[in-house]
C-alpha cells in the first residue's frame, strides 16, 4: 500500500512536471490551422474587476470573430486565436508575474491588463522577456516615455482625456465659460490627464485654478470641493475613476457647489454612471476612447455601429469603450500577424511599428513611443440617462446641452 | 470661518459613518479578542441586501437596513456558532486566518452573484442638504451620524441592562469564570458576533445610500474599522464612536488645510501619536489587552 502511494506520488509529480513544461508556442495541427497562443493577464477580482471583465469580454469577442471569419493564412494554414487568461487581482506585481509565467510556457504575444499601474509593471517585463504586447488598458503617457519598444497602446494617450473635453467646450459651449477647476485623483494616470487638460485650457485662453488632488479610489472628495467652492469655477473637470467620479457629483450637490458644467474622465461612459446618479448625472460631460459613432471600419468588425450591434447581441449589454479598446488591441495584434505573415514576436513587433490602418475603433497607428497618438477622443454627454456623443462634430449624435445648473 | 465650520461639520458626519462601520468590529474584538477580517465583507453584503430590497420591493434604505441587519444577524450567528467557535481558544493568528478565509469566500461569492458592477441606492433625498447659514448639512450623512450615536447608546444600554448583555460582558472579562457561573459561552459568543454582523449590515445600508459599493470595497471597510477600533480603544462601547469622529475630523481638516493626498497619511500619523501616549486607545481599557482566557 505504501509502495503504491509512493508510485502514485511519483507518477503525479512526473505528470505535473510535464504539464509545467508544456510549451504553448504556436502549434500547427493536422487540420491545417495554426493556433496562436496569446497571454492575457486581466484583473478579474479586486478593485478593477469591473473594467477587467469588460476587457476580457473585448478580447473574447475578438477571438470569436477572428476565428469565425478566418480571413488570412500563414503557410497555407488558417489562424486560430487561443487567448489564455490569468487573473492578476488588480495588482501590478501579479500582472507582471503572470507575463513571466506566460513566457515560461513559450507565449510571446501578450494582450495587456487594465489600468495604467498594471500595464506599467507589465511593460517592463515584456521588454525583459522579449515578448510583444498590445495595450488596451494603460493610457498613462509615462508608460511610453521610458524607451520601451515592445508595448503598443491602441488608445489615445492619457493627456488627451481632459484635453478633449476642454477642446469640446471651447468648440461648442456658448456662452463660453471662463474659469476651469481641475480636481484629480493622485495616481499617475489621473495626474497626467490633469496636466494635459490644464495645458490645453491655458493654450485656449481659459483661466485655470490650481489643481486639487485627492487619494485615488476615495469616495470622499469634499475637501477638494470645499477648496474651490469660494472661487466659483464655471467648469469642474474631474480626472477621476468611477468611484471618485460619482462622489464628485454627489458631494457637489451636498455642498452646494454649482458650476455651469461638470466634465469627467472614465466615469461617465461607464453604463452604471447614469443609473447610479439618476438625475444628477444629466448633462455631465465625459471623454471616451470610443463610441458607436466613431468613424472608421475594418474587415473583421465593420464600423463602430456594426461592432456595437454585434457585441450587444453576443454579451447582452451595450458595448462600452473598455470593451472596444480591448477588441481593438486584439485586432491590432491580428492585423500585425497578417502583415508580418508570422507569429514570431519580433516580426509581429516590427509589423506593429509600421501598422497604419483604420478600424471600428478609429485610427490605429503607433508613434515612435508606441502610442496611438493620432487617434482623437470623443466627448459624450449624459442626456436623458443615455450616453450621447456630442464631439467631435462629425460624430455627434446630438447637440451639447449648455449651460446647465443643478 | 464658514469654510472651517463646513469642513468640521462634514468631518463629524463622515466620522459618524466610520463609527457606524467600526462599532460591530470593535465589539467582537473587545469581547472575544477576534480581529474579524470579514467585517468589511459583511458591510458590503448588508449594502447588497438593502439594494436588493429597494430594487425588488422599493423599500427605503432606512427600512431596508433592518432587513440587512436581520439577515446578517443570522449569518453571523451561524458563522460564529458552527465555525469560529471551533477555534476560538486557538492563537489569534488562527482566528485571523479563518476570518480572512471567510472574507475571501464572501467577496468571491458576491462577485459571482452580484458581479463587480458598481452600485448605489438611489433615493429622492440622497443628495439633499439642510442649509444652516452658509453651511450645508447632507441629510443622509446626518441620519447616518445620528444612527451611529443611537446605536452606541443602545449598545451600552443593552450590555448594561439586559441579562444577555451582562452575559456578553462577563464572557468578555473572563470566559472561564463566566462558564462556571453557568453562562453558555458558545451561545453568547455567537450572539455577540451576530450583533456585530447585524450592525455591519446597517452600516452597509448607509454606505450604499451615500456612496457606491462593489465587492472589492470590503477590504477598505475592514481597514477603516480596524483603525477606528484601535484609535478609540477596546473595552469601551463608545470607543468606535470616539475613534470614528476623530478620524473623520482629522481627515477633513487635513484635506482642507494640507494637500488632499496627505489625508490618509495624516490619519495614520494621528493614530500613531495617540497610541504612543495612550496605548489602549482614546477611551479603551487596559484590561482588555491582558484578560484571562481559558
Amino acid at each position: 500500500m505504501k509502495k503504491n502511494s509512493r508510485s502514485f506520488v511519483a507518477v503525479t509529480a512526473a505528470i505535473g512536471l510535464v504539464m509545467l513544461g508544456v510549451n504553448y508556442a504556436p502549434v500547427a495541427n493536422a487540420a491545417g490551422t495554426l493556433t496562436v497562443s496569446i497571454g492575457a493577464s486581466v484583473p478579474l477580482t479586486g478593485s478593477l474587476a469591473k473594467e477587467g471583465l469588460l476587457t476580457k469580454e473585448g478580447y473574447q469577442f475578438c477571438q470569436t470573430k477572428v476565428n469565425a471569419v478566418s480571413l488570412f493564412t500563414i503557410g497555407g494554414k488558417s489562424i486560430k486565436l487561443d487567448i489564455t487568461y490569468q487573473d492578476d487581482t488588480s495588482k501590478p506585481d501579479l500582472a507582471a508575474q503572470n507575463l513571466s509565467k506566460f513566457n515560461d510556457k513559450g507565449m510571446k504575444l501578450i494582450l495587456s491588463s487594465y489600468g495604467s499601474a498594471n500595464v506599467n509593471a507589465q511593460a517592463a517585463v515584456v521588454e525583459l522577456n522579449k515578448q510583444t504586447m498590445v495595450d488596451s488598458g494603460g493610457a498613462d503617457d509615462n508608460i511610453f516615455n521610458k524607451g520601451y519598444t515592445r508595448t503598443f497602446n491602441v488608445m489615445s494617450p492619457a493627456s488627451e482625456y481632459a484635453s478633449s473635453m476642454v477642446k469640446a467646450i471651447n468648440d461648442l459651449a456658448r456662452p463660453k465659460p471662463v474659469k476651469f477647476a481641475f480636481l484629480s485623483a493622485d495616481d499617475g494616470f489621473s495626474k497626467t490627464v490633469t496636466a494635459g487638460g490644464i495645458k490645453t485650457a491655458k493654450a485656449l485662453g481659459f483661466t485655470t485654478m490650481d489643481p486639487q488632488y485627492f487619494p485615488n479610489a476615495t469616495s470622499d472628495v469634499s475637501a477638494a470641493l470645499n477648496k474651490i467652492k469660494a472661487d466659483k469655477p464655471d467648469v469642474i473637470i474631474g480626472s477621476v475613476h468611477f468611484v471618485e467620479g460619482v462622489a464628485l457629483i454627489k458631494q457637489s450637490k451636498e455642498l452646494g457647489v454649482q458650476p455651469q458644467s461638470f466634465a469627467e474622465t472614465v466615469a461617465p461612459p461607464i453604463l452604471e454612471f447614469a443609473s447610479t446618479l439618476g438625475p444628477l448625472a444629466e448633462n455631465v460631460l465625459g471623454s471616451s476612447q470610443w463610441t458607436s459613432t466613431t468613424k472608421g471600419r475594418d474587415k473583421y468588425f465593420g464600423t463602430a455601429a456594426n461592432y456595437a450591434t454585434e457585441f450587444a447581441a453576443a454579451f447582452g449589454h451595450e458595448a462600452t469603450y473598455h470593451n472596444a479598446e480591448a477588441t481593438a488591441a486584439c485586432l491590432a495584434m491580428v492585423m500585425s500577424i497578417e502583415k508580418a505573415k508570422s507569429i514570431d514576436a519580433d516580426k509581429v513587433q516590427a509589423a506593429l511599428k509600421s501598422l497604419n490602418t483604420m478600424s471600428f475603433f478609429g485610427t490605429i497607428h503607433f508613434d515612435s513611443t508606441g502610442q496611438n497618438s493620432s487617434k482623437p477622443m470623443s466627448v459624450i454627454q449624459i442626456q436623458k440617462g443615455k450616453i450621447i456623443t456630442v464631439w467631435p462634430r462629425i460624430s455627434a449624435q446630438a447637440k451639447m446641452i449648455w449651460p446647465y445648473a443643478k | 470661518m464658514d469654510t472651517f465650520l463646513q469642513v468640521t461639520a462634514y468631518g463629524l458626519l463622515q466620522g459618524g459613518l466610520l463609527a457606524l462601520v467600526a462599532v460591530g468590529f470593535s465589539l467582537v474584538w473587545g469581547i472575544m479578542n477576534i480581529v474579524n477580517l470579514s467585517h468589511g465583507a459583511f458591510v458590503i453584503l448588508g449594502a447588497y441586501i438593502a439594494w436588493e430590497m429597494q430594487s425588488w420591493f422599493g423599500l427605503d434604505p432606512f427600512l431596508g437596513m433592518f432587513v440587512s441587519a436581520a439577515v446578517l444577524f443570522c449569518i453571523g450567528y451561524v458563522i460564529q456558532r458552527y465555525l469560529i467557535n471551533l477555534i476560538v481558544n486557538g492563537p489569534v493568528f488562527i482566528t485571523l486566518l479563518l476570518t480572512f478565509g471567510i472574507n475571501m469566500i464572501f467577496i468571491q461569492s458576491m462577485n459571482l452573484i452580484f458581479t463587480a458592477d458598481f452600485r448605489s441606492i438611489q433615493t429622492s433625498y440622497g443628495s439633499n442638504s439642510l442649509k444652516i447659514g452658509a453651511i450645508h448639512i447632507p441629510v443622509v450623512r446626518l441620519l447616518a451620524f445620528l444612527l451611529a450615536i443611537l446605536i452606541s447608546f443602545a449598545l451600552v444600554a443593552f450590555v448594561k441592562r439586559t441579562r444577555t448583555g451582562l452575559s456578553i460582558m462577563a464572557t468578555g472579562m473572563d470566559r472561564g469564570a463566566a462558564r462556571l457561573m453557568g453562562i453558555r459561552a458558545r451561545h453568547v459568543y455567537a450572539i455577540t458576533f451576530a450583533i456585530s454582523a447585524a450592525l455591519a449590515g446597517m452600516a452597509g445600508t448607509m454606505i450604499a445610500t451615500i456612496e457606491t459599493f462593489d465587492p472589492a470595497k470590503a477590504g477598505k471597510f475592514t481597514l477603516m474599522a480596524f483603525v477606528v477600533a484601535v484609535l478609540g480603544g477596546l473595552g469601551n462601547l463608545y470607543g468606535a464612536l470616539v475613534g470614528g469622529l476623530l478620524i473623520g475630523l482629522v481627515e477633513s481638516w487635513a484635506g482642507q488645510y494640507l494637500s488632499g493626498t496627505w489625508v490618509n497619511g495624516i490619519a495614520f500619523l494621528v493614530l500613531i501619536i495617540v497610541l504612543i501616549f495612550r496605548p489602549n486607545g482614546l477611551v479603551g481599557k487596559a484590561f482588555y489587552a491582558a484578560r484571562v482566557e481559558l
